[in-house]
């Protein structure tokens, strides 16, 4: 039994955790207190960088850390460029797409200033800046800066007015097709109009082969496609608030001709609703698919005799639009930008810099078929001769349609419900319309729940 | 009598220059871990719970505010969360079940003494030791819908008509079930291991005199072999409903749809959108719900083990 005067065992672990815990600090705190407000963030970063004292050796012989995606170590390969010029050292750090975004968070959250360069996907552009974590080069670059990139990729790196990023490629889906395919059926030319792209699907699918692929499995791929065909049908999905619309009538035509195609007129590989872009490139590869949707990148691929059976058989250019609308595609650009808690930020500075300039750009375009953001590269010479698939008009063509999804930090979130209740029209578990209205019910009470 | 019981007493109540040496530097040692164990498990488990009472949004620039128990109150009305609950006690029910099964099999089987034994109990274990997100991708191949193995064999065996190829992943419920089978396929061993430990606990003399007594395998089965397993299989079955309770990694090769697990739902709130105190007021209900499953399941099982004995 317990004598009165003594203390239990467990009393002084518990008190001496107890005091700990109290001069730790556990409960939030308000970011206004914790860094400095944004204006004043700004003016901080502006008076770390000049963009004016850029090349003036300065910087030689510091380090950063540079966080980008590159699985096969050919971007980490091409920043030694940047070392050999600048004399900044470059810690390359190459993750898979996936894991990026959790990167760059952890080390914001954790207050980490072990990475001063990180990439920027289009969507985050509202987390990176109200979060803190990116910082804000507003005035810190030229205003004439931008002007030298193409608009998608410049569209990609602005927040609410604000340049969180140096437009680091320009991207976007494309309408691939399968020419010797399209000749059976008797066609000579891809599809303008989705009525003809349904129409064609409907000849092209025989003998084991299928019209179209789609990436269709419940995840932003399946956000962009749909976001393409709305777009074509003449919606608009985003109102003036910057707020996803998804229930328009344009919203519910379009979903409708997507279950239309894969239920109705059964044109559509029904694995599509299980496949991501790759899984459809490799069908698509394989020579049983007719047409796709997809990204830059296909190409040199489609033309390697070791990965394709359809080499030499494809095809790409404009995904088709419909009416008064010639085509659409959702733009898929990236920024590269610096962390606000970095303490090189000048020598950072220089790397984004170096990214937006015709040396790195054009060695992206010939290593890894990436293009340019950089707009006078499109008509360089020496573009135009690493262009070896001679796709590069194509491509171009598509950029001057493509439309930017929101970037506002809600997103994310509401993506996620709109690829939901798309998928769950795409199973038949609700109708087009109940499912758009349904997404747009659920977005409405997610924003209210985030304000609370 | 009370001389030599007193004797230690006095001796343990004096301590000498060395070893008050040797206890504060023990301590000395000890401190460094403490406080890393301290800062690792203790603060964020409380941290979390202080969370849980604010608005904490971390991404869309609003400061944090106090909402008292609000966050669980959005918490219980949204829909998302029930599911994903149904969803988790689902895929718990059912592969915790499975792996018991066909665990306690393989560990009866491995028991015995055959040519090769120690080849067999070295395969079982590969499963186990793949990381979990490589037999993810590894199922997701074989649950493909054309291609795939699992459509493959079905037609080669003529279970399936050639001109069916069904979508193995095509809802929630299927994706539940379908990672549940990797899961099961993946965590057996574990089950299996545990539960081999136990049965070479298990006297040999027991057996002789149940043989004597002319008790047959199932009788074997029932009145020796279970009864003296169950402690091994209690915790065993504790240990895996924690982790099947957890799943998240399988799923995310599987599907976007974050309704597919608790732990999914939460991390997509924490990680993607960041709304930090709801997340953790799901993780604390998580939590409570797990602890109270647990605390059930072990009083069932003591009562049942008392039973027996």
């Amino acid at each position: 039994m317990l004598n009165k005067h003594s203390w239990p065992k467990w009393a002084a672990p518990v008190l001496l955790s107890a005091a700990m815990l109290s001069a730790c600090g556990v409960t939030p705190s308000a970011k206004s207190d914790a860094s400095p407000s944004t204006s004043s963030a700004s003016a901080g970063a502006q008076a770390e960088m000049d963009w004016s004292k850029l090349g003036d050796g300065s910087q030689k012989g510091k380090k950063i850390t540079v966080l980008m995606v590159d699985t096969d170590g050919r971007v980490a390969q091409m920043a030694k460029k940047f070392t050999e010029e600048t004399g900044i050292e470059v810690n390359f750090m190459g993750v898979d797409y996936n894991s990026l975004f959790g990167k760059i968070t952890t080390a914001s959250l954790s207050s980490s200033s072990d990475i001063d360069i990180i990439e920027m996907d289009t969507i985050w552009g509202g987390q990176f800046y109200e979060g803190k974590i990116a910082a804000d080069l507003t005035n810190v670059m030229p205003k004439e800066t931008l002007a030298n990139y193409t608009q998608s990729s410049v569209d990609s790196v602005i927040y609410n007015g604000h340049v969180l990023a140096i437009p680091y490629y320009s991207s976007s889906k494309h309408l691939y097709w399968n020419k010797k395919l399209l000749a059976d059926a008797g066609y000579n030319a891809p599809p303008k109009t989705w009525d003809e792209f349904r129409e064609m699907s409907k000849k092209l699918t025989k003998n084991g082969v299928y019209g179209s692929a789609w990436s269709w499995k419940q995840a932003e791929s399946l956000n962009i496609d749909f976001d393409t065909i709305v777009a074509a049908f003449g919606g608009e999905l985003l109102d003036d608030q910057g707020k996803l619309h998804v229930n328009s009538s344009e919203a519910v035509q379009a979903l409708t001709y997507m279950t239309d195609l894969l239920h109705t007129d059964k044109t559509v590989d029904p694995s599509s609703l299980q496949w991501t872009e790759d899984d459809v490139k490799n069908a698509f590869s394989a020579g049983k698919i007719a047409m796709m949707i997809n990204w830059e990148g296909m190409y040199p691929d489609l033309n390697n005799a070791e990965m394709s059976q359809v080499v030499g058989q494809t095809d790409v250019g404009l995904i088709p639009g419909q009416g008064a609308v010639k085509s659409t595609a959702v733009s898929g650009s990236e920024g590269i930008g610096i962390m606000q808690s970095s303490k090189n930020k000048q020598a950072a500075l220089e790397f984004v810099k170096w990214i937006g300039e015709k040396g790195f750009q054009l060695d992206n375009f010939k290593e890894m078929g990436i293009y340019p953001s950089l707009k006078s590269l499109y008509e360089d010479p020496d573009m135009i001769a690493a262009d070896t698939t001679e796709t590069l008009g194509k491509i171009v063509e598509q950029f001057q349609y493509g439309s930017n999804r929101p970037n506002a930090p809600g997103y994310v979130e509401w993506a996620d419900i709109q690829s939901n209740e798309i998928y769950n029209a795409l199973v038949k578990n609700k109708t087009p319309q109940q499912a758009l209205d349904d997404a747009a019910a659920k977005i409405d009470q997610a924003i209210q729940r985030a304000a609370k | 009598m009370a001389e030599p019981n007193a004797a230690p007493k006095r001796k343990r109540a004096k301590f000498t220059p060395a070893m008050r040496h040797d206890a504060l530097l023990a301590y000395v040692l000890l401190v460094p871990t403490i406080y890393i164990l301290f800062r690792i498990f203790i603060v964020p488990i409380f941290q979390s719970s202080v969370w849980s009472l604010y608005k904490y949004n971390l991404m869309d620039g609003s400061d944090p505010k106090p909402v008292g128990l609000g966050n669980y109150a959005d918490i219980f009305k949204l829909q998302d969360f029930w599911t994903s609950m149904g969803n988790t006690v689902y895929f718990t029910v059912f592969s915790v079940a499975a792996e018991l099964a066909i665990g306690f099999f393989a560990a009866l089987l491995l028991n015995h003494a055959f040519k090769g034994r120690l080849l067999f109990r070295g395969m079982i274990m590969i499963p186990w030791a793949m990381l979990t997100l490589v037999s993810g991708l590894l199922w997701n191949w074989i649950y493909q819908p054309g291609y795939g193995a699992l459509t493959v064999v079905l037609h080669n065996l003529h279970l399936l008509p050639d001109s069916s190829n069904p979508l193995w992943l095509s809802s929630s419920t299927k994706v539940v079930t379908f990672s549940a089978i990797a899961d099961i396929w993946k965590m057996t061993p574990f089950m299996t291991l545990l539960l081999l430990a136990g049965l070479q606990h298990i006297p040999h003399s027991l057996y002789e005199a149940a043989v004597i007594d002319g008790a047959g395998f199932w009788k074997k089965l029932r009145h020796i072999t279970v009864p003296q397993l169950l402690p091994t299989a209690i915790v065993a079955v504790i240990l895996r409903i924690i982790g099947a309770y957890r799943v998240y990694d399988i799923l995310t090769v599987f599907t976007g749809d974050a309704k597919t697990s608790t732990s999914y739902l939460t991390y997509n709130y924490a990680f993607r959108y960041f709304y930090l105190g709801k997340a953790s007021a799901m993780a604390w209900v998580s939590t409570l719900l797990i602890l109270i499953l647990v605390i059930v399941y072990m009083v069932l099982l003591k009562r049942n083990q008392d039973s027996h004995l």
